[in-house]
């Protein structure tokens, strides 16, 4: 939506129109016919990607291209610093790295905060905003912004909910605007994640003057207003969401950091992969996001196309639920970590391109620890294991995989004959991309594959997400009174060393156990044109619009 | 046909020809002689021949199981030990071809079978006794618009509909095939019925005093049953790109299957990096086999209708 309601200048909508008909005339023709000629020099910036942003709102939908959207429209009080990235040259990466010579032990600096202030003891965080700041819709950016944003959270729950409980903030009066310009949150127990948190992509601040306009006295937190609009702080505002189509953003002129180089930036939903890369290959778009492993090698030996690939947060593994028999048993879940070809996955499947998951967590976080890890192929050590379990003569399962994503079925059809050899008989799934995670959610699968990264690099936070017993994303069903006590008493100091004490206790209960069968870290991969700069790693795995220029 | 067959009197199912063995060896020189004056009906059958014996040995043919992965030869190019290369699990592709029909044929054939029974066979019913003034006449009236409705829906999202709703199995997909199927059966049988009941013959029978349902087992039936016969083959040939579709789109077979349309989904993705081979020779064996079940519905067609039959066999002295 156009700031002034009246959508897009008269240049800008040409170019629009120029580009958005190239791509779109481009989508309905084989790769071979694509022009290249499109992406050229321009200030516009196409990106083929699996779908378009579903709702706006951040607080209830976490689909593909509302990570997308988010980052362009809201910005937040924190982030961490970049630094480049030490694998992939050119490309940068956020600092998550512990540094205990820094005020917040970690590397954050002020975004739409121009300083901050962080309680030793972690009970509480002052904000000292920056003067001056605009929303999308001209309104300055005050305390009273920060404090509605939690309000809201306290008020609607879903995900606001998950940052209250995570933070352990318990009423609204904790966040207190102590000046136009100064807001402190205030927690009644200390929390080693009050400054790690505030990057997080889904802890924006909205812009609250708006949004009060907009509501209603059924819908006093302007849901509807905020499901296809925004309100917020960010570099860009939407111009056009045609769902299941494309969505366009304009950078923002007023923007407090300057606006971004990328000056229009149509994001198509194309949903073939192969599609995707045709279209980058040919020229007609500039990213296409969420290829698959043999698409980006191909495309790295293209001219034109230049691939950055990074280590990365997400992860791949399969939910072994411990409330679906024989699951229930550790010995069989390490007999099916055992019987899992790791190594043949990693070679066939992801080409290369994924390291293994020999961690419960991610790698690139602060306090991950492989030193754990035991579960190397070895079909033997698998059928001793059953046979300790009484299961000597194998059983029957089933695996859920998810149709939208091309490396779950073949990682599928790999593990069901690598089971076959130890007697077991596995069925294959496949589960629509629309109910997928319902059904994972659900956890009635016995077996089910699950791409997940926590958003937050603390090793506390990831291991609750995944191993906390009443966790909502704990969706194997483990529960382990030990684990759940080190996660507990980890969220409730802030002293780092003895954290990292806990959490690798709680990773060798983990692993010792083997919740999951671990498959890999696919890290991650941008492939775009080689004229366009500035690419850098978010812990979110999602790209940020600003952050790119085109090479002249 | 004599004056008095034609005249309705006599059922056209009264034999006329010689009996016994000569009748035998004459039919089978008219069809080989048809067979050479038409050779693509030869093409046809020969093709559906071909099709029906690999489905039976497959077993025995296929070098490597149909359902193992063997990630050490993943995507292997046509050649060598893998005649037509393997897959991105490094599953055989010729053996997987090999065992296709099995399922594709399965399914296409009892789906087919299943919807030509229950639709001919209301059909016959409906033909029967629509324009009597009774409770039938009602009946006859909601199950024709019943099929009108089914009808008014795209086959093929008809088809992923029901699969959706009653699961993911062989099945499902038997019961999409035959749901979508007997409309047609049921229209088929229909009409020919309608023409039929009205023959001398059948108002003879009634007047002897033959129940309606020996009418139809006796009389009618088998004198409305040879387009439903030619349309069988038809029908198979389309129920195997049905089924094949239906997996293409996600709804088929449970994967690793070996089925022609889910082998196509599978490798399909590998086409725009260069392996082609995964998507290829399973598409290559679904087309030619839908144009063999095609190739035998024309032919049925011909064989079985009198006046075309009639035609040919002249044009053959």
């Amino acid at each position: 939506m156009s700031r002034d309601g009246t959508g897009i200048s008269s240049p800008d909508r040409r170019d629009v129109l120029k580009r958005g008909a190239s791509l779109a005339g481009a989508v309905a023709l084989p790769g071979g016919v694509i022009s290249n000629a499109i992406a050229a020099t321009s200030t516009t910036l196409v990106i083929a990607a699996p779908a378009t942003p579903q709702s706006l709102d951040w607080n209830f939908d976490v689909s593909l291209g509302t990570f997308e959207a988010i980052a362009a429209l809201y910005d937040n009080l924190l982030e961490f610093k970049k630094i480049p990235d030490p694998k992939q040259p050119g490309a940068s990466r956020e600092d998550i790295a512990d540094h205990p010579d820094m005020p917040a032990g970690i590397a954050v600096q002020g975004k739409l905060a121009e300083s901050f202030e962080l309680d030793p003891a972690g009970k509480f965080i002052r904000f000292q905003l920056r003067q001056g700041i605009k929303s999308n819709w001209g309104n300055e950016l005050t305390a009273e912004d920060v404090k509605w944003t939690w309000d809201r959270k306290f008020g609607l729950g879903a995900i606001g909910a998950f940052f209250l409980s995570t933070l352990g903030l318990e009423n609204k009066e904790g966040v207190k605007v102590e000046g136009k310009y100064t807001v402190t949150i205030n927690l009644d127990h200390p929390n080693p994640l009050l400054a790690k948190l505030q990057p997080n992509l889904y802890a924006p601040i909205i812009d609250s003057t708006k949004c009060k306009q907009e509501s209603t006295t059924d819908d006093p937190w302007a849901r509807k207003f905020l499901e296809n609009n925004s309100a917020g702080f960010g570099p860009y505002r939407l111009n056009q969401l045609q769902r299941g189509q494309q969505a366009v953003f304009k950078a923002r002129e007023d923007y407090y950091r300057g606006k971004p180089a990328m000056d229009t930036v149509i994001f198509r939903e194309v949903p073939t992969s192969a599609t995707r890369a045709s279209l980058l290959q040919g020229g007609a778009v500039d990213i296409a996001q969420y290829l698959q492993p043999l698409e980006i090698i191909k495309l790295r030996s293209e001219r034109g196309v230049a691939v950055d690939s990074v280590n990365a947060s997400f992860m791949i593994w399969l939910e072994l639920n411990a409330q679906i028999e024989p699951f229930g048993n550790p010995k069989v879940r390490k007999a099916m970590n055992f019987a899992f070809p790791q190594e043949q996955v990693l070679k066939t499947v992801f080409q290369g391109l994924a390291s293994p998951l020999n961690g419960c967590m991610p790698n690139i976080y602060p306090g991950f620890t492989d030193k754990f890890w035991t579960y190397k192929y070895d079909p033997e050590m698998a059928k001793a294991l059953l046979k300790e379990a009484g299961l000597s003569s194998g059983f029957k399962t089933s695996i859920a995989y998810n149709a939208g994503d091309p490396v779950q079925e073949p990682i599928a059809i790999l593990y069901q004959t690598a089971l076959r050899n130890i007697g077991v008989e596995l069925e294959l799934k496949k589960i629509p991309p629309a109910t997928f995670y319902n059904a994972v959610s659900e956890r009635k699968q016995p077996i089910i594959f699950y791409v997940d990264s926590p958003w937050c690099p603390d090793v506390g936070y990831s291991m609750t997400l995944y191993f906390n017993s009443k966790s909502f994303v704990n969706y194997s069903n483990y529960k382990n009174d030990d684990v759940d006590a080190l996660i507990r008493d980890t969220a409730r100091t802030n002293d780092q060393a003895k954290r990292l004490t806990m959490m690798t206790n709680a990773q060798q209960t983990v692993m010792s156990e083997a919740p999951w069968v671990f498959i890999a870290y696919p890290g991650y991969h941008m492939t775009r044109r080689a004229n366009l700069k500035g690419f850098t790693y978010y812990t979110s795995n999602n790209i940020r619009f600003q952050d790119f220029s085109r090479e002249a | 046909m004599s004056s008095v067959a034609r005249s309705g009197l006599v059922p056209p199912t009264v034999p006329r020809a010689p009996k016994g063995s000569e009748a035998r060896f004459q039919r089978l020189r008219f069809f080989f002689a048809i067979l050479r004056a038409r050779p693509s009906f030869a093409v046809g059958y020969g093709i559906v021949a071909t099709v029906a014996i690999i489905a039976l040995l497959a077993p025995w043919l296929a070098p490597y199981g149909p359902v193992t992965a063997d990630p050490s030869v993943y995507l292997l190019p046509p050649g060598g030990n893998h005649l037509l290369g393997t897959d991105g699990t490094g599953m055989d592709i010729f053996s997987r071809v090999l065992f296709a029909p099995r399922i594709d044929l399965a399914i296409a054939i009892v789906g087919t079978f299943v919807s030509a029974t229950i639709g001919g066979g209301l059909g016959a019913l409906v033909g029967y006794y629509e324009g009597q003034q009774t409770w039938r006449r009602a009946v006859s009236t909601m199950v024709m618009r019943s099929a009108d409705v089914l009808q008014a829906f795209p086959v093929f999202v008809f088809a992923i509909a029901l699969v959706a709703v009653f699961g993911q199995s062989v099945k499902s997909i038997i019961l999409a095939v035959a749901f979508v199927n007997t409309p047609i059966y049921l229209r088929l049988m229909r009409i020919q019925v309608r023409s039929i009941r009205q023959l001398r013959y059948v108002e003879a029978a009634y007047v002897a005093g033959a129940s309606d349902l020996a009418i139809l087992r006796r009389h009618v039936i088998p004198n409305s049953i040879a387009p439903l016969v030619a349309q069988l083959s038809v029908n198979i040939g389309w129920s195997v790109l049905l089924t094949a579709g239906l997996s293409f789109v996600g709804a088929g077979v449970v994967a690793p299957t070996p089925e022609w349309g889910s082998m196509v989904a599978m490798g399909f993705q590998n086409v725009v990096t260069g392996q082609w081979w995964p998507s290829v020779f399973p598409g290559i064996a679904l087309c030619i086999t839908v144009v063999g079940f095609g190739l035998v519905g024309e032919s049925l067609e011909v064989l079985l209708d009198p006046e075309r039959r009639h035609v040919l066999s002249g044009s053959l002295r």
